[in-house]
Parts: structure tokens; sequence; C-alpha cells
């Protein structure tokens, strides 16, 4: 053995986030993180983005952990820096996405005297965070980036903040570097193989059910079990749901496919759920926005609930099966079972149901065409924007969103076959997500298409990373959906407080988006004719190489349907503004 | 809503209480007494560390004792939950035992 490596603790820092497999780090340069800012100078393996807030650090750390699947890692300085990032952390948690926040804080003998940019990030972050540690050994350095990341990835994955004092990362003291393989927590061991009685009860439960639903969500998406979700309903031949969160995991355009639930999903997928005999639930907690009220919900269906976290399985929904351990595993356990019986399943039992479903679909499903009305004599429909979109982009696009109509539309309307091309904010709902996170998944993908369907309230919230775009030079296309309005909220105040539109428009204060792309070095283009919308989006899409705001003016009345009726079971929806079930 | 004893073997870490307390007060269970103790004595524990490979060490691990009022509905989330804090290594109430990923049928601290 030659003598080890003496690095400083900014250093270190560097060396371990390089020895981890890091490529890319998301931050924004301030008084205490200055020593490791200069660490960054001093090397050259992994790339630094600068963004130009940091909530926009977050959401593009958290589109690339989307993307590719591999933890987005952050850097912020202290007090502000650290307090900028909390929403960017808030949503990678509620959506467990793994990811790194590494925050400066004021040196080890200022702590708790109101120093400068002094503030408790520990403390306001806790909440937000699946773990947190706080550096007061610059020796642990190393061990503290491997288990952050173990912690991150592995299980329920989850962000996972680093603070570190600043003379922690102090130039002038030298520490003997070692990475160490692998972290070893002996509180934590999240679980990996199900459990094979239960694995026996699903397979029983499966064999003998008449109207099966597969309801996926986003915990199969981190999972990875793409194939093995696939090749279940091979064998099933059952229909299948997916959540907002979940939506890729099964192909949207194979014939089985239901279409989202939910909130907003579509008719025969929530009629589907309510009516069921047997629901499995893989990777999905039954969220508020898909029970609906969870006492009327889906009354005669039994339960299998595939689950990396105990926590979430009966937490709203009794489970009558619980397989815990991580969602690919599971499924295949189940398949292996199952492949092992196929003599008992007959496939044809479910016909009934098929053609119930069917008749659903044919009664009240979305109308996919509305993109060939080109008369100017009609407004601009969001929905046929979006149709656009996905016949332009032939359905490969990654698509980020923001939050609100727009956001339900893209996700009612783009079909996505592959999992982690649809990133969005779904059960934190952060407007100005999807700009910054578009810009994640480019530095991801560089040569793929990836577009932000956003609307004008979204994208003013995130608006200032126009510039970061223009400096690493993303070619991503902002696909604005303006209604001139916050249209979701406008929807329920038109729906439940007597069409009072409070403080739900601009008053004609909203920028002209195409002189503001021009003015970041972009390029604008703004659509207000049904006749024009076409050409315009081919158009945009077409400069390969130049960031292109499409300003779309739409018809501000347009509300999202189907919609669910608060407080009542998955069978009452709102279908249109004077048509319900 | 019932008086529960809930008692927690956890890393003995600063920050680790902090997230027990947080848990209980984000989602508005009142503490009615909570006692914390560095355990000097592993013999209780050795389940512990035969299940998880491991040998405690002096000053290492706390033993954690809280009375609360919680519905019996909650009861099994909230043991879920702390069991799932990375900090704690074990979790019971009268009845179960949460042993990171373990659920045993009775109370074994």
């Amino acid at each position: 053995m030659g003598t080890k490596l003496k690095l400083s603790g900014a250093d270190m820092l560097m060396r371990a986030l390089y020895d981890e497999g890091v490529e890319l780090i998301f931050g924004y340069p301030g008084g205490a993180a200055l020593h490791i800012y200069d660490a960054i100078f001093r090397q050259d393996k992994i790339e630094h983005i600068l963004v130009r807030h940091e909530q926009g650090a977050t959401h593009a750390a958290d589109g690339y952990a989307r993307s590719t699947g591999k933890p987005g890692v952050v850097l912020v300085t202290s007090g502000p820096g650290a307090t900028n990032a909390i929403t960017g952390i808030a949503t990678a948690f509620m959506d467990s996405i793994p990811m790194i926040v590494i925050s400066g804080q004021v040196a080890s003998h200022l702590i708790g005297t109101d120093a400068f940019q002094e503030t408790d990030m520990i403390g306001v972050s806790r909440p937000v965070v699946k773990h947190s540690y706080c550096v007061f050994d610059a020796n642990e350095i190393p061990k503290i980036v491997k288990e952050a990341f173990h912690v991150a990835t592995t299980g329920r994955p989850g962000p996972v903040v680093i603070d570190i004092p600043k003379d922690m990362t102090a130039p002038e003291n030298l520490f003997e570097y070692e990475y160490p393989e692998k972290a070893n927590i002996r509180s934590y061991n999240p679980p990996i193989e199900p459990d094979s009685n239960q694995i026996e009860r699903a397979v029983t439960e499966l064999i003998n059910a008449q109207r099966p639903v597969i309801y996926a969500g986003g915990g199969a998406i981190l999972s990875n079990a793409k194939d093995e979700l696939f090749r279940l309903n091979e064998i099933l031949d059952a229909p299948v749901t997916n959540t907002l969160m979940g939506l890729g995991i099964y192909p949207a355009t194979h014939y089985r496919f239901l279409g989202m639930l939910g909130m907003h999903g579509t008719y025969q997928a929530n009629m589907a759920m309510h009516n069921a005999d047997l629901i499995i639930a893989v990777g999905a907690r039954f969220d508020d926005r898909i029970t609906n009220n969870p006492s009327k919900f889906s009354p005669g269906a039994k339960v299998i609930h595939l689950d990396v976290d105990h926590s979430s399985v009966s937490k709203i929904i009794e489970a009558n099966v619980a397989v815990f351990g991580q969602v690919k595993n599971s499924l295949s356990a189940i398949i292996n079972q199952l492949e092992r019986k196929l003599d008992q399943y007959n496939k044809d039992k479910l016909q009934p149901w098929h053609e119930q479903i069917k008749n659903w679909k044919s009664s009240h499903g979305l109308n996919y065409e509305l993109y060939k009305d080109e008369s100017d004599e009609n407004p601009i429909l969001p929905q046929a924007v979006v149709q656009h979109v996905y016949n332009i982009t032939e359905g490969k696009a990654y698509v980020t969103s923001d939050v609100g109509q727009h956001q339900m539309f893209a996700a009612q309307y783009y079909h996505f076959d592959e999992p982690r091309k649809w990133i969005n904010s779904g059960s934190m709902g952060t407007m100005g997500f999807g700009l910054p996170a578009a810009m994640g998944v480019k530095f991801a993908f560089p040569n793929e298409e990836v577009l932000c369907i956003t609307g004008e309230g979204s994208i003013q919230m995130c608006i200032q990373e126009l510039s970061t775009c223009l400096q690493y030079n993303l070619p991503i296309k902002i696909i604005n959906i303006n209604n001139e309005a916050l249209g979701m909220v406008k929807q329920w105040q038109d729906m439940n407080y007597g069409g009072r539109h409070s403080q739900s428009t601009y008053q004609n204060s909203l920028p002209d988006f195409v002189k503001l792309a021009e003015s970041y070095g972009h390029v604008g283009i703004k659509v207000e004719k049904n006749s024009e919308l076409k050409s315009s989006l081919e158009k945009a899409f077409s400069m390969k190489d130049r960031l292109v705001f499409v300003d779309i003016y739409v018809d501000p009345s347009e509300h999202v349907y189907p919609m669910l009726i608060a407080n009542h079971s998955l069978e009452d929806m709102w279908l249109s503004k004077d048509k319900k079930t | 809503m019932i008086k529960r004893k809930l008692i927690l073997i956890m890393e003995n870490k600063p920050g680790a209480l902090v997230r027990v307390v947080g848990l209980f007060h984000q989602r508005g269970y009142n503490i009615e007494s909570l006692h914390v103790d560095p355990v000097d004595d592993f013999t209780p524990y050795k389940f512990i560390e035969d299940q998880l490979e491991t040998k405690f060490k002096q000053n290492e691990i706390s033993r954690l004792t809280i009375q609360t009022l919680v519905s019996d509905s909650l009861m099994r989330q909230i043991l879920r939950q702390l069991n799932k804090l990375i900090d704690v290594i074990a979790v019971s109430n009268e009845k179960t035992t949460y042993l990171k990923g373990v659920l045993l049928d009775e109370n074994l601290l």
C-alpha cells in the first residue's frame, strides 16, 4: 500500500462525488460554499451547471434523476441558498425521487449565533427529506457521501441533505482520503425480495379474479419494472391503468391500456377501478387524487398491494394481500408462480369484463381527434395543442410539464409508451417545475427531443432559467398553453365558487413572451389562430439547435374533464360543463 | 383515543430524537411524556444484534419511551412510520415490535 491521498474537505467532497459516479452538479455559489466552489474549479471530472435560482437547480437535478434513474445532485450555499432549494427538495420527496442536496453552512463556531446567511438547514428541511447529515468532522465526508447516496437511491428513494459548515471544507486542513466500498447502515435495510407466502396468496387471487385491474404508479417506474409488468399482463390479459406518476410504465398505445385514472382520469379507467373485483396495485399508494372518498372506493374489490414502503400499504385502502419488496422483484416472483400454474388460468373468462370496458370507452372516452379542427371560427383548444405535439414528435419526446390544466391535458393526450419520459410534479404540484426539469433532462439526453408543456402562470415561476438555457445551449421546446388565467384555479372557481374569479386573472399584465424569449437569445413564436397551429408547431420543432418558445393563445373557457365529484366514489364524474355520470 | 406507550431503540446520534418528535408533531399527535436514556446493558437486545448482525457499543444506542394518545387505526401507521426513520432500529407497542422490516408479534423492547 502506498501512502493515502491527502485532500481538503472540499476536495474530498468532489472526489467522493466522482467516485460515486456523479457527472453533473446543478448549483449556485455563495459564501459558505466557496471552498467547495474552488474545489470544483480545480477539477475537470464533474461538470457544474450554474442555474439562475436554487429552485431551478433542484428541479433540474430532479428532471435529470427522473429521466435517467440516477440521483440528481445539487449544491447551494447557506441561508437563502438553502431555503430557496426547499420547494425542489419537497417536490422530489413527495414523488420519491433520488436527490443529493449539498448545502453550505456557516462555520461551526458561528452556528447558533445568527451569523450572516445562517439558517438551520437540517431543521428547515427535516419534514421533506428522506434523511439528512450535518458534517461535524471533515474526516467523515467520504463516509457521509457514500451513505447519503445509498439512502437516497435504495428502498423508496428520496432526497438527502448534506449540510457542511464552511470550516469543514477549509483548504488548509488535509485528510487521508479513502472512499468506502459500500455503505453499511445497520438501522436501514429496505426490503428487496418479497415473502413467498404472500406471493402464493397473490397468485391465488389473480387466478380467481373475474374483473381484475392493474393499477401501476410511480413506484413501478422507480423500480424499473416495465418488462416485468408487461410480462405479467401477457399472462393475465387484464386492463391496466396508470397514475399520473406511472404514465409510461405500461405502453399507452396498448389495447389493454385504460388511460390515466383518478381526478382527471378517463371514464373507462375510473369505472373499471370502481367495478373491479381485484385491484393489483403496483408501486402506487392510493393517493387522494386516485381514491376520491376512500370509504366509497371500489366497494367490491380485493386489493393486492406491491410496495417497497411498509408505511404506504394499508394506509388509505386496506390491502388483502400485502407484498413488501422491490416491485420489480415482487412482479418477477408472481410471474414465476403464475407460469407454473398456467393450466389454472383461463384468460377467456375476462371477456365479459373487456366487453364492459369497451362499452364505457365508446360511450364517454376522450376524443383524440380534436386536432383535426383547423377552422379559425373556433378558438384553439388546449387538448388539440397536445395532440399536435404528440403527432409531430411521434410520441417519442421527453415531456416535462408544470402544474394545472395544461399538465392534465398533457397527461391525457400525450400517449407515453416508455417510462421516464413523462416528467411532472405529481404529488407536490409545483408550478415552475417544468422548464428547469426540462434542462435536467436535456443535459442527460442531449440528442433527444425534450419539450416542456406549460402555461403562462407556471412558466413565470422559473422563467429566469431561460438564461441558463442560453449559457449551456439547451434547445428545449417550450409549449406555452396560454389561456391568460390560472386555468385550474379558474375552473374550480367556475365549478364551486359561482364563477367568482378571485385572483386568477392578470388584467392584461402578461409579458410579450416572444420578445421575452428573444431577449434571452431564443426564438419566440406567437400562435393565435387554429389554422396556424400545426404549421407553427412544425416550424418550432424543425429548429433543432434553438430553444423555441411557442406562445399559444387557447380557449380561456376550456375545462379539464372528466373530473371526479368531490367526496363521492370513482364512478361519480363530471364529463363536461353540464353533464355528469 | 387510548393512552399508549411506545418504546424505541435508536442510534444515539444528533438529530435522531427530533426526527421522532417531528413525526408526532407533523401529524398532530400529542406526546404526553417522553424519556430517553443511553443503553448500557445490551443483554435484552441480543435478538436485535443477531437480527442485524451487529454488536452494540457503549453510548451507541438510546432507549426512548413515549406516551401518547392515539386511536387504534393510527397505531400501526405510526409504528411503521417510526420504523421507517433511518436512525430508528426498532419500535414496539404493547403487542408488536417492528425491527427494520421484520414484524414480531410481541413487545420485545
